[in-house]
């Protein structure tokens, strides 16, 4: 299978299986519709057409038996109920994870035999402990293993039409046991003659297996014009020796060593099944010819071929498995819009050279110019908005985890989820969904009491779990909220002593106490469940959230609930900047977080607090900030910044104005250096750097807590010797 | 032994290419093999809150490259930008794979082709050099040089490490995460 086919199988079957998933969940909770069965039993049907198609037997053959079952459930004669709910949607698990093999290029392994074992099973139980035999798969009678013979003549433009003779014998080996496959090399033509895209073998198959022709047959149903099939039973295989050995002696001869090899040597065939291949089985008349008998000078080659094919596959798949390829959905209206606007940008910029060749004045090619960067500008945006995808591709899966979660542990919980269509970059998206995972499992886990618990504290039966996002400015916000017990801050705190996180007399305010929640190694749950409690976990979700340069953000009420809020920006490849500079050097301030900026006057005393329309706004100064030439300008400016509902003052010495700003990551030798988070390219080819906001106003109001507790409104005052 | 000379250069037995280089007056060694390029000293962009050893970044055609003073790396007073000094492009070993680093260094002098009798194994000490850094010496023109081991000078976590203890050093303490 090529890249670009594996890559759209994979994004076809992920998006088939999320939809199924969904409607499964639908069908449990809303109940029974013809039209959601069907949805189920079309996505069943896309997923196993796609994978025969790239003889991925793996996912085909599981698939159909699921297709089965549910080709019952739609004609009537069975019923989703809750044990077919719990092995459906673990069968959708599975194929997942076989199509996470294919991504992987491991098409041909099995991912969990175990799990495939469980679900064939039960899916078959389905199938035959119903009142009626299934209409596609009869229940068979026990059948005996026999060796069948089959001999295959492939169509020599077989290769040409894209087909590949190993594919399907491998397709065939899935019936039972390849016991041997012998290729018949007499077609190959000279050297010279030789075309590469032409199939010149034919094969010998033995197949050890309970599969009846008509199986056999089956696996070829895709190529079956281009190939002439015939099986032999057990007590033909002295024909098809003898019609063999004229023509290819050596096969005949390897054909009877594998014969002894099986214990079925030719002088006494015993009969295997007879019933069941008797009345199928073709005459051992002629085959088909081949061309002229070459066999000495074709041997070796065949020799070669047999041992080529599973290692140019094997290369193929570490080729394949190499370079990781993603795709993008893009919708194709935002598609057009962007190609109408690169032609515009085209005539534009062809407009603004004749404006200049033509002498014009320096007016109108100034015109001209700001015509083309205003359309760079917006093919920016259209641009980076093709990657942006809406974080519901993240909320999709919480339906399904919370029903898991929640049935694990017995609690009833409606789950509600809103803003799903604010959207984000594509790669945040998929990044943001372990770090998510953890906190909802957490917060059913740990935050929403038992049923007899919530009765009791008057609260109602069923607990409420909220997701939300919304957008605020350039940033996303995604809360995770629950009306659950609320983080008690003195168990915390307890906690945090008992094991040595914090010092016995530490004085902790209660958010102080919330963010514990957030240090490695810290764990609160009494035992130790299956999904938490383990002591991993919220510190890796605030790590991975930071490392999208987020932050995680905890509010909570005892009794009442507590509410995650997860912010990240909206995407990590341009952003509009504000130029300023400091010592004589250029930093960028990601313009969405400038709210204004103010003269400063007087900037002496001690005091690093600014009365800004009677408001008091604590300010750093990025010169000292980061430990620049000590020697200030005259006239300093105020840059007010604001992040997660805090504001600050940055002093700088100059503003240069906004400007676009491409991010170029600083890379990873300045990945624990704080307030500067990645650079950007100037226009005069030298580099600036990008001041990390969160981190500066996080610098200047932890320090305001450490040196002023006592000041009123301690947060934005900070006192420096 | 062997597995010193072994480490020392790629296929020592062969021939190899060295480019000599300046750094803190004295004269270095360097194995061709990871060199990207060698160009003149462009703007540096300082970054604040650095120790000298990384003196800042450059644009290297699009791309940001952190620099690595080598004198000040191999423990020598910090290289002068003057009008030889010159920025060697390296490819360094990050987590993500190879990416560039620039070597700030004096001047370059010449590229030089060995053969293997003029390499010898590093002596034990004396050439004022941390163990790891040298690779070998080379014996050119009746001079001994330190062929340089450029994945230890040029060790990702180490400079890592090091910007991060020079951020936090005091007085940067308060306006740091706690």
């Amino acid at each position: 299978m090529d890249l670009e086919g594996r890559d759209t199988l994979v994004t076809e079957a992920r998006d088939l299986l999320a939809g199924m998933e969904s409607t499964l969940l639908e069908l449990e909770t809303l109940g029974h519709s013809d039209e959601r069965i069907n949805a189920i039993f079309r996505a069943a049907h896309t997923i196993k057409g796609s994978a025969g198609l790239f003889g991925l037997v793996n996912i085909e053959r599981f698939t159909q038996r699921l297709e089965n079952v549910l080709e019952r459930v739609r004609e009537g004669h069975d019923q989703v109920d809750a044990a077919l709910m719990t092995v459906l949607l673990r069968a959708s698990d599975y194929i997942g994870k076989l199509v996470d093999a294919i991504e992987a290029g491991l098409e041909n392994e099995e991912p969990d035999a175990a799990l495939r074992d469980e679900l064939l099973a039960a899916l078959d139980q389905r199938l035959t402990g119903a009142v009626m035999p299934a209409p596609h798969k009869p229940a068979e009678p026990a059948r005996e293993t026999a060796l069948l013979h089959v001999s295959l003549r492939f169509d020599p433009t077989t290769l040409e039409r894209g087909y590949c003779p190993t594919d399907f014998i491998l397709h065939l080996g899935e019936l039972g046991e390849l016991a041997y496959v012998i290729t018949l090399t007499s077609a190959l033509p000279e050297r010279a003659r030789f075309v590469p895209s032409t199939l010149y073998f034919a094969f010998e198959v033995g197949l050890v297996s309970t599969a009846t022709p008509a199986d056999v047959e089956a696996c070829f149903a895709l190529i079956r014009e281009l190939v002439t099939l015939r099986t032999f039973g057990a007590s033909q295989l002295s024909d098809v020796h003898r019609a063999l050995a004229p023509a290819h002696p050596r096969q005949a001869q390897r054909l009877k060593e594998e014969l002894e090899r099986l214990g079925t040597p030719l002088e006494d065939v015993p009969v295997y099944a007879p019933a069941a291949l008797g009345h199928t089985a073709a005459p051992a008349g002629p085959f088909l010819p081949d061309a002229d008998p070459a066999t000495s000078i074709a041997a070796p080659r065949a020799q070669a071929a047999r041992t080529v094919f599973p290692s140019a596959k094997q290369k193929n798949a570490d080729e394949r498995r190499a370079p990781e390829q993603r795709i993008v959905k893009v919708d194709a209206t935002r598609l057009d819009q962007l190609i109408n606007l690169v032609g515009e940008l085209v005539i534009a910029s062809e407009g603004a050279r004749n404006t200049v060749s033509s002498g014009k004045r320096a007016e109108d090619v100034f015109e001209a110019m700001s015509k083309v960067s205003q359309l760079v500008e917006l093919i920016r945006d259209r641009a980076l908005h093709m990657r942006m995808t809406p974080i519901g591709e993240v909320f999709q899966r919480f339906p399904r985890v919370v029903r898991d979660v929640s049935r694990e542990l017995g609690k009833q919980i409606a789950l509600e989820i809103s803003g799903a269509e604010a959207e984000l970059d594509k790669s945040m998206v998929e990044r943001l969904a372990d770090p998510l995972t953890h906190i909802v499992r957490n917060a059913i886990d740990h935050g929403i009491e038992p049923v007899d618990e919530r009765i009791r504290a008057g609260k109602s039966p069923e607990g409420q779990l909220r997701l939300h996002a919304y957008h605020e400015s350039g940033c996303i916000v995604v809360q995770v909220s629950d009306d659950g017990r609320g983080l008690d801050p003195e168990r915390l705190r307890a906690k945090a002593v008992e094991r040595g996180l914090i010092a016995v007399d530490a004085v902790l305010s209660e958010s102080e106490c919330h963010d514990l929640i957030f240090a490695p190694g810290f764990s609160t749950a009494a035992q130790v469940t299956n999904l938490s409690g383990r002591g991993v976990g919220m510190d890796v979700v605030k790590r991975n959230v930071e490392s999208l340069r987020g932050d995680v953000e905890i509010d909570s009420r005892l009794g009442e609930g507590t509410c995650f809020t997860i912010r990240l920006p909206l995407t990590l490849a341009i952003i509009d900047g504000f130029q300023v500079e400091v010592a004589g050097t250029t930093f960028v301030i990601p313009l969405d977080m400038v709210v204004e900026c103010v003269d400063m006057r007087d900037v002496s005393g001690p005091q690093r607090i600014l009365n800004l329309r009677d408001e008091p706004l604590p300010y750093l100064r990025l010169r000292d900030v980061f430990r620049l030439d000590a020697s200030a300008a005259v006239r300093e400016s105020l840059v007010v910044v604001s992040y997660a509902h805090q504001r600050v003052g940055l002093v700088v010495d100059r503003l240069l104005g906004n400007s676009q700003a491409v991010i170029k990551p600083l890379g990873e030798i300045f990945r624990r250096l704080h307030g500067v988070s990645s650079s950007t390219i100037l226009g005069d080819g030298s580099v600036a750097l990008i001041l990390d906001v969160p981190s500066l106003i996080s610098a200047a109001t932890a320090s305001g807590h450490k040196e002023g507790p006592a000041r009123a409104g301690a947060m934005t005052a900070e006192a420096r010797p | 032994m062997s597995a010193l000379a072994q480490r020392s250069l790629d296929g020592a037995h062969t021939t190899g290419h060295y480019l000599t280089v300046v750094s803190g007056g004295e004269l270095f060694a360097v194995s061709i093999s990871r060199i990207r390029e060698v160009i003149h000293c462009p703007r540096i962009t300082r970054v604040p809150l650095c120790p000298e050893v990384v003196p800042g970044v450059i644009n290297l055609r699009g791309a940001v490259v952190p620099l690595v003073d080598l004198a000040i790396r191999l423990g020598r007073r910090g290289t002068e930008l003057t009008r030889r000094a010159c920025i060697v492009v390296v490819e360094a070993e990050f987590d993500e794979g190879m990416r560039p680093v620039g070597v700030l260094v004096d001047a370059v002098e010449e590229a030089i082709e060995t053969t293997d009798d003029m390499l010898e194994a590093r002596p034990a000490f004396g050439a004022g050099l941390r163990q790891e850094f040298q690779a070998a010496m080379l014996h050119h023109e009746g001079r001994f040089v330190s062929v340089l081991e450029l994945s230890a000078v040029l060790s990702v976590t180490e400079l890592e490490g090091l910007v991060a203890t020079h951020a936090l050093a005091p007085g940067a303490a308060r306006t740091k995460h706690v």
